[in-house]
């Protein structure tokens, strides 16, 4: 809503200066946006008394001025104007004072003389043309008051956001009734014409629901033409462009108090009659802005009992426009019901003036009221002879009764955290014009029907609270009871993990909740993959923002491919967030689960002296998903891997049946669909599968104290033996035996087709003694027998 | 052959080549080899110390006395020679003639910014006396609307666009659903922050994300106040952006509080004098705040004559922005690791510098 200054001066006195005023009411609720000041252009203008002037020593047309602006010492000022003497009020430009067209006033030297500022005239303020003589100010300031804003008469336009609970505030007089309330003074309302109620008009509403009051005025021998200047200047100053006298005083009763009006031209209506009703799809109307427009059943109108003259509450039609020919005025000023506005301006695809008020709920109690001021101001500039009578029809006359309201001075000071007496609250409600009433503890308040948000008694210790001042309420050191926090469990340990994959280097990255519906076809997908079937939004951004995400995987590719394009040449992230899948029955909410997911791509390491640069590769993300898993409390080989295509390098790992990792390299002209130019591993846990503490405490074992013995082994294996195979026949075989860990392993022609040679150590430890070199060689006999029985596995003889 | 009966010239003699021979040993075997040499079983110290016995009785206790001293001498010498051997042949070993090489290193790593951010607040809030609690992001109207007190057909509704999926189910705008479900299957007092991504159907600007992260708050209790709203919501910020911050309550609406506040910090850039950043106005806005609406109580079945409470609301993205001057909200999402890797060193989580 933007406010006009001198408008809200009509109403309210205002001393203020107008930034005291936008900061005031900002901090009452109704935050000034913007300030824009009309005219004056100027800033760091203070005023300043001429004490003595003296002819320039070096130049006949300067005078060397000192000036009083309230600083310790007056100013030397040279000014060339010739209109300078001794005792004036004078408008100074201080050192660093921005004049108009953004001249900035330094401290200079002037043919010897020292300036240290300039005495202004009404052109270098912006405020007027003359640039001749300076300025002479007929004020009883102090000198060094700051002049920004007071000069010029130029209007002051506050740009206030109104929230939706506050249709009273979309006009000057709910404004002006804010200012009135925060600064303890009087409103005053603005004049009206006295009419008649007289019901010889027809005016017949369809559905009372859509249309619950709508009232008439009727102007004769209107003569059409420019409103006064006052009218115009005002409306100007506010963003709206004046066109006649009818429509600029509908205009100005809209702002002023907020209750949209419509003038038809009363001759150019088919019937004499007003029927409000729902609009037929075999209908069109040409309204004011010139669009023909398809009607239907959406679109509430007005018509004259058979044509449609009006969209209500949103725009007028072309045809009962008012023009220069207009004689006769039907005026109109109704309340529409916000929801049937709204079906309409959203059918018609219109904003309005008009449709933004009746859609956040106007005043069903001032329509007669606005057509009355509009009647005072139309018979007070010329523009027609107002009938003086009104039509009227209302739907329930509980519409326009002011509610009564109850607040109880416990629950108050409870919410509040005050500890204020009756009659304080009694005083704070009554400064916004509410009529108090108090018994006992309890105010009981009259709630007029511009202030419908006012429903409860929460409503009203709202008001109260803002009146007092939020800042005025309890000390920012106050704690109330302490009550325990609970940490979930699950929450850490994915802090901790994440924490944990940052220090192993990682990056963490955090991707869009949304997915390109198409990704799952790109990673190649099956179809009955739960991961091909996203959630899909009505009301997408893009249709690459269409779908909610099934997997991290194409958000965390897609960054991979960015930061490929910006010069990294090796990546490795992780994010942990959630992913949406639609449940099997399709219905309801969809099952939101915690991943994590690992992608690897390009360098394994930056480039180094000592060693060569290499990719990543499959065992690079075996071991972090190995060492993850372990983290989460499961050996990666507990479960079982399985490949999920032959012909590609992913794997599916099944824990207690179910699905709850996959891990794999995604092959190069995959990886490119994302535009990652390098073969990409990744891995991804399901989170939910491994809730904090699933595996059971841990218990501390035994160390053991005795000294380990050290085995290798290198063997041959066939073809269809993998080394799990051969650590699992060692494991079952070795007593004694702390661990086995692979070291070497290669595949050759040379060692026969098909064979593997694999090369281990194993580390012996007994809890009860030394082990003996005897005792080993019989550990080892068993391991080999065992591998030679069970996998065909040999031992190497070189 | 026997040995002659030691003196002191000898033994003196003997000490001296002893030195010698340790100083002049450049590695473990040829320290080891004049040890056994001098100090051996068969060395030559110990063949004096054993021919004593010549000498007169008197002298012999003196004798021996001096053999042992030198003895001991000797033997620190070689421990200490020997250790000073081991660490010259350590740092051998990995000094290739230029200790200026660099050391080995891999990829670095880090938590991202916004993510820690979120951690951040989350352990002032627990320090607090919140626990936390979390909910879907795919939610029902009647949690992110209907029961936070926004009629259907409202204006309110229309100040944020939303993302469908069906009629009945949307993207969270807010967290607060989760603050309604919360309170359906607990019971007061109860305080909680529910941290989380929301989604705004906007077109994705500097300052505006169609995803981004929010935290809200709720306290719940029989007679909490808009006094103690402020107390926590000072203690937060003065947690979080550092002891000068200072808030402000300035009135405003939301359907599911009242009264209601945006709440405004000192501009951490100017502090509080003006400046762009703020837009000359000293402060900026950071949170929405207010008291619980005695109609978002009802829909969760508590009564609003036993209870009050209190909830803020904050978007971490745009507190990050602030506390790290970050210039676009969209470099969250964009994850170049460049920008990330920004925030990887350490910078204490508490308060900036």
């Amino acid at each position: 809503m933007k406010a006009s200054l001198n408008w809200l001066k009509r109403y309210v006195e205002i001393r203020e200066e107008a930034r005291v005023v936008a900061n005031d009411l900002t901090m009452f609720g109704l935050n000034v946006e913007a300030l824009k000041s009309l005219g004056a252009d100027y800033s760091g203008v203070v005023f300043g008394r001429v004490l003595e002037c003296a002819k320039h020593p070096q130049a006949d047309r300067l005078s060397v001025c000192t000036v009083d602006t309230g600083g310790k010492r007056p100013l030397n000022i040279v000014c060339g104007a010739t209109n300078v003497r001794a005792g004036m009020g004078v408008a100074v430009a201080v050192a660093g004072a921005v004049l108009a067209g953004g001249f900035r006033i330094k401290k200079t030297r002037l043919r010897g003389e020292i300036s240290e500022g300039m005495i202004c005239s009404e052109k270098e303020l912006g405020i007027g043309a003359d640039e001749q003589g300076i300025l002479e100010l007929d004020l009883t300031l102090g000198p060094g008051v700051s002049l920004d804003g007071k000069l010029g008469g130029g209007d002051t336009i506050f740009d206030v956001e109104v929230t939706p609970n506050r249709p009273d505030l979309l006009s000057h007089i709910g404004i002006a009734r804010e200012i009135a309330a925060l600064y303890r003074r009087t409103l005053q309302a603005p004049q009206r014409m006295a009419l008649r109620h007289e019901n010889g008009f027809r005016i017949e509403m369809e559905d009372q629901g859509d249309c619950p009051r709508y009232s008439a005025a009727f102007i004769d021998d209107v003569r059409i033409a420019p409103s006064p200047d006052w009218l115009q200047e005002l409306l100007t100053g506010v963003g709206l462009k004046p066109r006649n006298n009818i429509v600029d005083i509908t205009n100005f009763v809209l702002l002023e108090l907020g209750q949209p009006l419509h003038a038809f031209d009363r001759d150019r209506m088919g019937r004499d009659a007003i029927f409000v009703r729902r609009g037929r799809s075999d209908e069109r109307i040409l309204t004011l802005d010139g669009v023909d427009r398809d009607l239907g059943e959406d679109v509430l109108l007005i018509t004259d009992g058979v044509t449609p003259i009006g969209v209500a509450g949103v725009m007028g039609g072309r045809a009962t426009e008012v023009t220069s020919e207009t004689k006769r005025v039907l005026l109109e000023s109704a309340y529409f019901d916000p929801r049937s506005i709204r079906r309409s301006r959203r059918c018609l695809k219109l904003d309005t003036e008009a449709s933004y008020r009746f859609e956040r709920g106007a005043d069903p109690g001032v329509t007669v009221a606005a057509l009355e001021r509009a009647c005072r101001l139309i018979a007070d500039t010329g523009a027609g002879r107002p009938a003086e009578i009104y039509a009227d029809a209302l739907a329930a006359a509980d519409l326009v009764v002011p509610r009564t309201l109850a607040m109880r001075t416990r629950q108050a000071n409870r919410v509040m955290g005050t500890m204020l007496a009756v009659d304080d609250l009694v005083e704070l409600l009554s400064r916004l014009g509410l009529k108090t009433f108090f018994a006992g503890e309890q105010v009981t308040v009259s709630v007029p029907t511009f202030r419908r948000d006012l429903r409860e008694e929460i409503d009203l210790i709202e008001e109260t609270a803002r009146l007092y001042g939020y800042d005025n309420i309890g000390r920012e050191e106050e704690r109330h009871g302490v009550i325990c926090a609970e940490i979930s469990p699950f929450d850490r340990r994915n802090e901790e993990l994440c924490d944990r994959l940052a220090a192993r280097g990682f990056a963490e990255i955090t991707t869009s909740s949304f997915m390109d519906p198409g990704d799952p076809e790109r990673l190649q997908w099956r179809a009955e993959d739960s991961r091909s079937r996203p959630v899909k939004l009505e009301n997408p951004l893009t249709a690459a923002q269409s779908a909610m995400r099934t997997s991290l995987l194409p958000g965390m590719l897609r960054v991979a491919g960015r930061n490929f394009a910006a010069g990294l040449e090796g990546i490795r992230i992780f994010e942990l967030d959630k992913v949406f899948l639609q449940r099997s029955e399709g219905e309801g909410l969809p099952e939101e689960q915690y991943h994590l997911c690992a992608v690897f791509s390009g360098r394994s390491g930056p480039l180094q002296w000592f060693e060569k640069q290499r990719d990543f590769d499959f065992f690079d993300m075996k071991g972090e998903v190995e060492s993850t898993l372990e983290y989460l409390g499961v050996q990666a080989e507990t479960g079982t891997t399985h490949r999920v295509r032959d012909d590609e390098c992913c794997y599916n790992w099944l824990y207690k049946n179910k699905i709850v990792a996959s891990w794999g390299g995604i092959p190069f002209h995959i990886a490119a669909r994302f535009d990652v130019p390098a073969p990409v591993y990744f891995f991804d846990i399901l989170l939910d599968a491994f809730p904090p503490g699933w595996a059971g405490r841990v218990v501390s074992g035994r160390i053991s104290q005795f000294p380990a013995v050290k085995r290798d082994l290198s063997v041959l294996a066939p073809e269809r033996v993998g080394w799990s195979d051969i650590r699992t026949v060692v494991r079952k075989n070795a007593k004694h035996l702390e661990s086995v860990t692979l070291f070497d392993y290669y595949q050759d022609d040379q060692l026969g087709h098909g064979l593997k040679s694999y090369a281990f150590r194993m580390i012996f430890r007994s809890h009860e003694g030394t082990l003996e070199d005897a005792q080993i060689d019989t550990v080892i006999g068993a391991v080999l027998d065992g591998l030679q029985e069970e996998l065909q596995v040999a031992l190497r003889s070189e | 052959m026997r040995d002659p009966a030691p003196d002191r010239e000898t033994i003196a003699q003997l000490e001296r080549e002893a030195q010698e021979a340790i100083g002049k040993a450049t590695d473990a075997a040829q320290l080891e080899e004049a040890r056994v040499a001098f100090l051996g079983r068969k060395g030559r110290l110990t063949a004096a110390l054993r021919s004593i016995g010549r000498l007169p009785a008197d002298q012999r206790p003196i004798m021996g006395e001096l053999i042992n001293e030198v003895k001991e001498r000797l033997g620190v010498m070689f421990e200490r020679r020997r250790d000073e051997l081991a660490d010259r042949s350590h740092d051998r070993e990995h000094d290739r003639g230029d200790a200026s090489l660099p050391g080995r290193r891999g990829w670095e790593g880090g938590r991202h910014v916004l993510r820690r951010v979120i951690r951040d607040a989350k352990e002032i809030f627990v320090r607090m006396g919140y626990s936390i609690a979390e909910g879907p992001d795919v939610e029902l109207d009647y949690y992110n609307f209907e029961a936070l007190n926004f009629p259907p057909d409202h204006p309110s509704r229309d100040a944020q666009d939303t993302f469908y999926v069906n009629r009945d189910i949307l993207l969270r705008t807010q967290t607060s659903p989760v603050q309604v479900r919360y309170m359906e299957r607990h019971t007061p007092p109860l305080r909680i922050i529910s941290p989380g991504r929301v989604y705004r159907n906007e077109a994705p600007d500097p300052s505006h994300a169609a995803e981004f992260y929010q935290i809200e708050g709720l306290c719940v209790d029989v007679n909490v106040s808009l006094s103690d709203l402020r107390g926590d919501v000072a203690f937060f910020i003065r947690q979080f952006f550092g002891p000068d911050a200072k808030v402000r309550f300035r009135p405003h609406f939301f359907p599911f509080t009242e009264p209601s506040a945006e709440v405004d910090m000192t501009c951490f850039a100017c502090r509080g004098t003006g400046c762009a950043i703020c837009k000359k106005t000293g402060w900026i806005e950071i949170m929405g705040a207010g008291m619980v609406h005695p109609n978002v109580f009802r829909y969760a079945g508590y009564d609003p004559e036993m209870v009050t409470g209190f909830a803020f609301g904050m978007g971490i993205d745009r507190m990050a922005m602030l506390k790290y001057g970050i210039d676009d909200i969209r470099r969250f999402l964009g994850n170049d690791i460049r920008f990330l890797k920004q925030f990887w060193n350490e910078q204490w989580a508490g308060v900036p510098q």
